[in-house]
């Protein structure tokens, strides 16, 4: 009962806080749901962590099932969702005050951001595959409206392509399960639970080959799509761009690692089914073409949060890297990365949403000299891209280290120098914006104050308490994580048995 | 080889011969009709063909041997394509060179000959009119060859004449994806061939759109009677070739009893479909030069997935 | 079902949907397009319900009947409503113009024959042969979606790639499991509710809804 409860909470605590916006629409006694709803998220998460810790548990009839690598997803929708949901009654408010909000705007905010976390928590909780699919597609619909609030020509824009090129690259995955469907059906798995991870992962290795093949490189595909991997990753920073900063947040650094979860799944499928080199390879493909594209277009970026979401995509290029390296080591530190980045990215989108909020413009080129006006911020925004770039002593240091040794070890030197390669041209696009935005002493040069500035500039620069709190909690858990990955040392060493296929 | 056989193949390429100018007759007064006009009557073409051969024979300065040949090779392939065809028997003693690839290429090489007359005029025109020509030819032969191949790899032969027995002894054939796409196909490309609306007009004049009329623009007399009179019998040789592959009921055998019966099955079949046609080119407009091949592109595609289906899905 | 029967009308159901697709690969007039989508459709329905009377699953029957209901009235009245709205009839030049783009289609029907070998050669039946013929029409679909400039042919596109996706679904197991086939139905529906308001506030700010306008966010 307890487990059900605890396996149900993290879908319906959110459900129940969209319903209570739904009905009661986003007013200052009801901005703090949201938060509240998040925290309710991450303690759910944390309970389900010690509890599945050792074995995993399923609940409403087999539908949900949580396992160390559902845990642990939970606690990155959770520990993300918490500051971009702190983060949302300031962005609100702010938007209101500059009149780009109506109250039926926030109303609608309120109700499809608690939907979007209910549905990536489904997607993780999902026993089956099929129900994550469902999962994955619902978040598309919910946050199409939410990349297009702003009714601009660009954010209806962005919202388009979000929308055509992930359900689009969704339905391939979809193709992909039917496919595994039928393999699984041949291969005698029961009609009834024919698409359960569990099931598919025990039966693998008995699934016909050539079908499963053609399945896992669909999957891949499809998943990769949503996961902003190239070649269909057109539609990340359109959609990132575009989007409320907490709702970047939440897409950058959750719905990206929960779209890659799906990945992870099939892989371990897939090397029981048809031995390691074959997930690895098309892993290894997408990867470096991820961190590629992203490399290649950061050096000419000029709009902030392009820039940031450009980095989503190299990082989900590394994690497929890792993925398809594949040893014990690189999925530890795969799974550490997602935590990491998702925080990381948080606190990165949260700052560049409160000055493009401030400056009116998040093109880089706009902002000048901001360590001098908004020293919090700017501490905040610097921090936030150094962890990104994976310094010390935030957790990418650690992973990346970690993936570049498991990646030696295993004779794939030759895919990580490239990646390391290109790493090191996004460090060196990204600091040289970095130093232009944040240094220098002249804040009103003609660039920048030429710029109308919606709302008081000097205030609206100054992150209200909650914001920088949310922010803080941010850059201190990816940090302290860096240093010691305790308390999670148990969780991780189980969810990494999973993903290496050691236990089911 | 029966008598039934040779009586029918003679009979076939009789009744083809007389009857191809009054199916031209019968879709012109269709179309009259539909058009609100009182129309020339079901026989004028041949009074029009009686009228050209009673005048002198005439031919431009400096063409040469071939544009005098081809009429007499585009009437002569028209000729034997009719009594190789089985249009009213199955049975024919030409049988054996019925194939489909022969049959194809006797149809293109009177089209081939007409092209090469219409350059040997030398004028702006023929020359035009025979350009379009080998685009609209070289888009349409390997549909044709695409579909009755899809047609023909059920019953694992290309001889026309066994496709029709079989499609006649196993009438399930006919609804299947494969006749529905080669249906399409054929249709399509036996209009392109035949150069009627929405590929040709057959009775414009005007320079920029027309095709078959472009390359016997210089042709008169019994030249020109010949001309017209092989395009007629084209245009009942594969509207005949296409009802009976996919409708070959009452094609005659080896029994002699049955040859009547095959004859008025086979014109009311023809008469049926020229109707039809002559009905729905009132309602349509001439595509415009450069959509040609998209329509032709498309049955093409038709075809190849014809052949696809044929070998990938499970026959009944 | 009997034998014969059955194998010719899943044959002549499949050929139906792939028809469908191809024409509607081929013409540029918006309300066919959405015509050729109903009759899809139907066709889909058809093959569904002619694979529940085989199998003598009640279930897969009524699922037919609903296909029926969702793909062959609801979201063809649905994109109708939105191309009477959006006042624009015809497809602007594709970005592959159609005689290339029904070479290509070609091109596509033998690389799903070719790809979905393995799944004939697991299980050989009338049903999984027609499974290369309903992969092409998602790969048709999917190229409408990627070739295509108006807002509601790219939706038609998706819909013609999902109505292809239920196809491989049903011809290869009879079905996902009805939850899954619940929620797909429901993620599409919804999928074109987006998009359909999507396309009408495309229409507000650009004036149009030809994506090629669509590009003021790149790199």
């Amino acid at each position: 009962m307890m487990t059900t409860i605890l396996l149900t909470a993290p879908v319906a605590v959110p459900v129940l806080a969209a319903c209570g916006y739904a009905a009661l629409g986003w007013r200052r006694g009801t901005a703090w749901l949201a938060p509240a709803a998040a925290a309710g998220v991450l303690a759910a998460a944390v309970c389900l962590a010690v509890l599945a810790a050792d074995r995993p548990r399923t609940g409403l009839g087999g539908l949900l099932r949580a396992d160390a690598l559902t845990a642990l997803m939970l606690l990155v929708i959770g520990a993300v969702a918490l500051p971009a949901m702190l983060a949302s009654p300031s962005y609100l408010a702010a938007e209101r005050a500059a009149g780009r909000a109506t109250p039926a705007d926030a109303r609608r905010y309120g109700v499809l951001t608690q939907g979007f976390i209910a549905s990536m928590a489904l997607a993780v909780l999902a026993s089956s595959l099929g129900v994550l699919w469902v999962a994955v597609e619902a978040t598309t619909i919910v946050t199409a409206f939410l990349v297009g609030h702003r009714r601009t020509r660009n954010a209806v824009e962005a919202a388009w392509k979000y929308v055509v090129i992930c359900s689009a690259g969704i339905a391939l995955a979809l193709l992909g399960i039917v496919l595994l469907h039928f393999a699984a059906r041949h291969a005698h798995v029961p009609s009834s639970g024919a698409l359960d991870w569990a099931r598919l992962t025990a039966h693998a290795a008995s699934l016909d080959p050539d079908v499963t093949r053609i399945a896992v490189a669909l999957l891949i595909l499809g998943f990769g799509a949503k996961a902003g991997l190239a070649p269909l990753h057109a539609w990340l920073p359109d959609a990132h761009g575009q989007a409320p900063a907490p709702v970047s947040a939440l897409m950058s650094g959750v719905l990206l690692s929960v779209a890659l979860y799906a990945v992870l799944r099939v892989k371990v499928i897939a090397d029981v089914a048809l031995g390691a080199g074959f997930a690895r390879t098309l892993l290894l493909i997408v990867a470096l073409a991820s961190v590629a594209v992203a490399a290649a277009l950061l050096l000419a970026q000029r709009d902030l949060k392009r820039m940031l979401a450009y980095s989503s995509i190299e990082h989900m290029g590394l994690l497929a890297l890792g993925t398809a390296i594949g040893t014990r080591l690189a999925m530890a530190a795969v799974l550490l990365h997602i935590l990491g980045h998702g925080l990381a990215k948080a606190v990165s989108f949260l700052a560049a949403g409160r000055v493009q909020q401030s400056l009116g413009t998040s093109r880089i080129d706009a902002v000048r000299a901001l360590g001098g006006r908004a020293p919090v911020l700017s501490f905040f925004l610097g921090a936030g891209l150094l962890a990104l770039l994976g310094f010390p002593p935030f957790t990418l240091f650690a992973t990346e280290v970690a993936m570049v040794r498991a990646g030696f070890a295993t004779g794939l030197g030759w895919a990580v120098t490239a990646a390391l390669v290109l790493t090191l041209v996004v460090m060196a696009a990204v600091s040289a914006r970095m130093a232009g935005m944040l240094l220098g002493s002249r804040p009103d040069a003609p660039g920048a104050a030429a710029l109308p500035a919606t709302g008081s500039a000097a205030t609206g620069l100054r992150p209200p308490r909650v914001l920088t709190a949310a922010m803080g909690a941010g850059l201190a858990a990816c940090a302290l994580i860096g240093v010691t990955a305790w308390p999670l040392r148990p969780l991780l060493d189980a969810a990494t048995d999973i993903v290496t296929g050691v236990s089911g | 080889m029966s008598a039934a056989g040779t009586v029918g193949a003679v009979a076939q390429v009789l009744l083809v011969a007389a009857g191809a100018p009054l199916l031209v007759g019968v879709m012109r007064q269709v179309r009259a009709r539909l058009e609100g006009r009182a129309g020339a009557g079901v026989a004028q073409p041949w009074r029009d063909l009686r009228k050209l051969l009673r005048k002198e024979p005439i031919a431009p300065h400096g063409t040469g041997v071939l544009f005098r040949a081809a009429p007499l090779v585009l009437a002569g392939a028209a000729l034997v394509a009719a009594g190789v065809v089985p249009l009213v028997t199955t049975a024919s003693p030409l049988d054996g060179i019925a194939d489909l690839f022969a049959v194809i290429a006797l149809l293109a090489l009177g089209t081939v000959f007409l092209a090469l007359a219409g350059l040997d005029t030398a004028t702006a025109f023929g020359g035009m009119g025979a350009s379009r020509e080998m685009v609209v030819l070289a888009l349409v032969e390997p549909t044709i060859l695409l579909s009755v191949f899809a047609l023909s790899a059920r019953v694992g032969s290309t001889n026309l004449g066994e496709i029709v027995t079989t499609t006649l002894h196993d009438p399930q054939l006919v609804v299947s994806p494969v006749s529905l796409l080669a249906a399409v196909a054929l249709a399509i490309v036996t209009i392109a061939e035949t150069g009627r609306i929405p590929v040709d007009n057959p009775s414009t004049h005007l320079e920029l759109t027309m095709i078959h009329e472009a390359m016997v623009l210089e042709y008169a007399g019994p030249d020109l009677a010949l001309v017209e009179w092989a395009s007629a019998m084209r245009l009942t040789v594969l509207l005949g070739l296409f009802a009976n592959l996919f409708a070959p009921w009452g094609i005659a055998g080896t029994s002699l009893l049955m040859l009547p019966v095959a004859l008025l099955a086979f014109s009311a079949k023809v008469v049926v479909l020229g109707g039809a046609l002559a009905a729905g080119e009132v309602f349509m407009a001439k595509l415009r030069m450069f959509r040609v091949p998209e329509l032709l592109a498309g049955s093409f595609l038709m075809a190849l997935l014809a052949v696809a289906a044929s070998f990938f899905l499970a026959g009944p | 079902m009997s034998g014969g029967l059955y194998v010719h009308a899943l044959d002549m159901a499949v050929g139906a949907l792939l028809l469908a697709g191809v024409l509607a690969l081929w013409r540029r007039d918006l309300a066919a397009i959405v015509r050729l989508f109903a009759v899809q459709g139907a066709a889909l329905a058809a093959l569904v319900a002619v694979l529940g009377l085989h199998e003598g699953h009640a279930a897969t029957v009524a699922l037919a009947a609903g296909i029926l209901v969702l793909r062959a009235a609801v979201l063809p009245l649905m994109l109708r409503r939105a191309m009477l709205a959006g006042g624009a009839f015809r497809e602007t030049e594709p970005l592959v113009n159609v005689a290339s783009s029904l070479v290509a289609a070609a091109l596509l029907a033998l690389l799903s024959f070719a790809v979905t070998r393995p799944v004939v050669e697991l299980a050989p039946s009338p049903a999984t042969r027609a499974v290369p013929v309903a992969l092409t029409v998602v790969l048709l679909g999917f190229f409408v979606l990627v070739t295509r400039r108006r807002a509601l042919s790219q939706v038609a596109g998706f819909l013609m790639m999902d109505n292809g996706i239920t196809a491989v679904a049903f011809l290869t197991t009879t079905g996902v499991p009805f939850i899954v086939e619940l929620g797909m139905s429901l993620d599409v529906l919804l999928a074109v509710l987006v998009l359909q308001i999507l396309t009408s506030r495309i229409r507000d700010v650009f004036g149009d809804s030809d994506l090629d306008d669509l590009r003021e966010l790149h790199d």
